[in-house]
This record gives C-alpha cells, structure tokens and sequence, in this order.
C-alpha cells in the first residue's frame, strides 16, 4: 500500500483497505469508490471488488459498499476540509494529493452561463496512485536520442489513458537532466536542463514547490501551471534545453508547442491516443504531427502488467498514414466502416 | 472575637461570590464580540484569501483572545492531526468541551454548532451566507446580553454584599 494513502481515507473504509492482501496492495493502481455502490480496485492491469475483510471478489454482490458519510470524509479530505478553496480543481474534476496521486470526481456538474462551474453531490472517486518506476525509460531513451545534437529528438507519447505515459515521462525526464542516457553513443554527454510544466502536479508531485519524486539534479518544475503559458514561462526565464509537458491536446497546448520547437528547446509531450491513426485523427494533434516537427512517437500499450512500447520515428509515421487515405470509424464492436 | 473573624469572611465571601457573579455577565458581551471578530476575520479568509479551514482556524486563534481562541485552536490542531476526523465533528466536540470555560451560554453555542454543520462542505458564496447567518444570530444574543449586563451587572454585586450581610445579622 503506498504510504500516505490511507490517511485519505476515514475510518470503515480504511480499515477494508488495509486489509487488502499485501501482492494486491503493492500492485495498486486505482481506488474506485462509487457512494452506495460496490468498492472496485484496479491492479496489475486487472481490477476487482473488495469484501468488507479486504479479500478481493469478481462478485460485486459480496462487496463493500462504501456509504454518504465514506463519500462525505473521503472529499473533507481530499479539499483539506475546504471546498470553497478547491473550486477551480472541482471545475477541471480532479484533486491531487500529497504524493502525486490523482484523484478523479464525479457527481452532479452545476453550470453557470453553459460552462461548467463546479461539481456537487460528489458521488464517485477514482483514485489512482502514482508511482516511480525508476529505470523504466532505460529501454526507450536510446531510441529517442539525436546523436547529431547530442540531445533527444522532439518526442511525443503516446497511449490510451492508464498505461504509463506520466510513469515514463518522469522517468525521462529523471534521466535526461542526471545524465543516465544508457547509450553507448551517449556516454560521454551530461544531463541536460529539464523544465517541466507540470499542470496537474502528477510529474513532479510537488510539496510546497519542491518535487517529491526524483527527477535528477538538473531540473526545473513549474507545479500547477497551465501548460500554454508555462511553457512560454519557461523559455523566457529559465533557459531549459528540454521541455517536459503531459496530455497534450488543446489549441493553445499546439501553439505554445510550436513557439518551443522553434526557439531550439527540444520537446517531450504526451497525450492520449491509442495509436498513429487516433493520433491524426485528432484535430490539434494531427496538425502539429502532420507539420513534421515531431521526431519521434512512442506508443505505450499493456499486457498484463508488463508495459510494451514501439518507437516510432517520423517519417515512417507520416508515410503509415499516408498509405491509408481515408480516416477509419471504428463501432463498438471493433467492425471498421469507412467514413464517405 | 470569633464571631467578628466569622463575620468578615462571611462578607468576604458574599461579596465575592456578587463579584463574580457580575463579571460573567459583563464578559458574556465582550466574548460575544471577540467571537463576532472571529467570524468576520474568518468570513474574509473564505471569500479572498481561499485559505484551507485548518489554516483559516489557526489564525483565527491568534487574533482573539484566551478563552474564545480556544474554541479554534483545538478545532484546527484537531483537524490538522488527526486522519479521518471532519470538520463537524471536531468542531462540535470542541464547543461542547470549550464552552463551559467561556462565559456565554447555550444560544450562542447553538449557533456555532449549527455553523460548523456546513463549514466547509459547499462553495464559497453559500459559506459565506451561512458565515452571516451565524453573525445575524449572534449580534441579536449580542444586544440581549448586554441588556441582561445593564440589568444585572450591579445588581448582582451589591445583592452579593447585601446577602452577606443579612447572613451576618442573622448570626449575631
């Protein structure tokens, strides 16, 4: 069980979760409390329900089902007792707490002149646990290196949500600003300064500014910036020589990332997408990977809990696409119709 | 000789236990207030600064004085310490266990209670409502204690005294 987490949670419903079976425990990697509905965990790539003993169940029947008041504490904590303070995080949906974890809010949206204002009636938690994988880029950084500029090539990750793209990110960025290259052409390059724009604090998991996750000596972290203007931010002040940014995805994300390829800053983005085709299939997206500025893709899938990736360098990525003229809708049930 | 050292602890005490009686009613409106500044302090900490309630608590706790800052102090550290504990909770134990060493009585504590019911748990605008709220209903126990102050205050003293000295003549 990752340290801090129970202390989240109050009292019947931590006592369930510290009972969990220490394999479980230690492969966790989301909570999902739902107010009057089944307690789900999520580990090692599969998921199952909690009996109120703590052993985990495919039946949600026999189940725990965590009540208003769990619900009720669980989001006192999480707000430090606050919500008036925590609107701007109930507007985007998600808290995150000491440590880097992530918490994801559902319940009823309250709108103010069509745009969301905040949630209330918060009914269902996700929590997801953050952790560092130290050494897991070992095998992809080799494949992002430019041996001509003796740096990485401007990189974007790609994955669906929950398969490792925020683990990776921070275990490149820990590598490029220590210097851990573990590349035979790369051994005598130093690190290289890293400016991480870290809007959802999930990279860094800063505690009062101050990361709590290692990523190497040569780093900086703009904690809880909007990433448009953090990265703008970081260019002018704090001369990085790469720029470490997670999900990318909105028009001003794009714009922000086309003034840092072409102000000699090199780029590691990510973004969710399940493969090439998503990829240009999203409007932004397909714009800033259709332009050529991107050098490399890696895309990130799961098998079990074993994390495949597969490098994909630009050119073959732009000349996949090209053979296959028409964007592809796929239904539910995995047919592939063609659009007209 | 006996009697007359009998007879001024009598009246000592007498008079003291007026004193007393009359002091209480005069810090009942004092406190009243302190707790009033409190809550306005706290009202400004919600709607400009958005600081968390266990910080907001805490510096309300320095800005009043002894036995009301109290009433903050516990509620904050509680918070601050202890996992699991909420706001309600702590906020209503701390004034059931705090009050007696004040001296207001039970419509304030009410409505301090009824504050932390929703302390914390909606969106500024409806937190400071229930902040006001509870400001209205204090400033009418405000102006009622110190009507009872007016009325009471002296009265108690000399009746203390008075008393005493009825016990006295009766005596001898």
């Amino acid at each position: 069980m990752a340290h801090q987490l129970p202390e989240l949670f109050a009292a019947p419903l931590r006592s369930v979760l510290e009972r969990l079976p220490p394999p479980v425990g230690a492969s966790l990697e989301e909570i999902r409390i739902r107010e009057n509905r089944p307690l789900e965990i999520g580990y090692a790539g599969g998921f199952g329900f909690v009996r109120p003993d703590g052993s985990i169940t495919s039946d949600p029947r026999t189940a725990y089902v965590p009540g208003r008041e769990d619900c009720r504490a669980l989001l006192e904590r999480l707000t430090n007792h606050s919500i008036y303070a925590a609107e701007e995080e109930l507007r985007r949906g998600f808290v995150t707490i000491n440590g880097g974890h992530r918490v994801g809010l559902a319940g009823r949206v309250v709108l103010e002149r069509g745009a969301v204002a905040h949630l209330r009636n918060v009914s269902g938690f996700n929590v997801r646990i953050a952790r560092a994988r130290i050494g897991c880029a070992a095998a992809v950084l080799p494949g992002l290196l430019d041996l001509r500029a003796r740096t990485i090539r401007h990189t974007l990750i790609l994955s669906p949500p929950q398969q490792g793209k925020t683990t990776l990110l921070r275990d490149l960025v820990r590598s490029i600003s220590s210097g851990d290259w573990r590349a035979p052409a790369a051994a005598d390059w130093k690190g290289r300064k890293v400016g991480v724009v870290d809007e959802r604090s999930e990279i860094a998991a800063c505690d009062d500014g101050v990361p709590t996750f290692d990523l190497g000596p040569r780093c900086d972290v703009l904690d809880g910036c909007p990433k448009a203007e953090g990265i703008m931010m970081l260019i002018r002040s704090m001369s990085p020589e790469v720029i470490a940014v997670d999900e990318i995805g909105r028009k001003e994300d794009a714009e922000a990332l086309m003034e840092a390829l072409h102000a000699g800053v090199r780029v590691l983005a990510t973004a969710h997408a399940a493969g090439l085709d998503d990829l240009f299939a999203r409007p932004v997206l397909s714009g800033l990977a259709a332009s050529g500025v991107f050098g490399a893709f890696v895309l990130l899938s799961r098998v079990g809990s074993q994390v495949v990736h597969r490098i994909v360098p630009a050119e073959q990525a732009l000349r996949e696409m090209k053979s296959r003229p028409l964007p592809v809708i796929r239904s539910p049930a995995g047919q592939e119709a063609r659009s007209s | 000789m006996m009697q007359l050292a009998g007879a001024l602890l009598v009246m000592f005490a007498g008079t003291m236990i007026g004193y007393l009686q009359s002091v209480r009613f005069a810090a009942r409106p004092r406190q009243i207030r302190q707790l009033l500044h409190a809550l306005q302090r706290l009202e400004t900490e919600i709607q400009y600064g958005q600081t968390p309630l266990p910080q907001a608590l805490a510096r309300l706790a320095a800005i009043v004085p002894a036995p009301v800052s109290g009433l903050f102090g516990s509620i904050s550290s509680e918070l601050a310490k202890q996992p699991g504990s909420t706001v309600r909770d702590s906020w209503e134990r701390a004034m059931r266990e705090g009050w007696t060493l004040t001296a207001m009585k039970q419509p304030e504590r009410d409505a301090m209670i009824r504050l932390g019911a929703t302390l914390g748990a909606s969106g500024r605008e409806d937190q400071i409502k229930h902040v006001r709220l509870t400001m209205h209903q204090l400033q009418a126990e405000e102006s009622a204690a110190r009507e009872e102050q007016l009325k009471y205050e002296k009265m108690c003293r000399s009746l203390g005294m008075l008393g005493a000295a009825l016990v006295v003549i009766l005596m001898l």
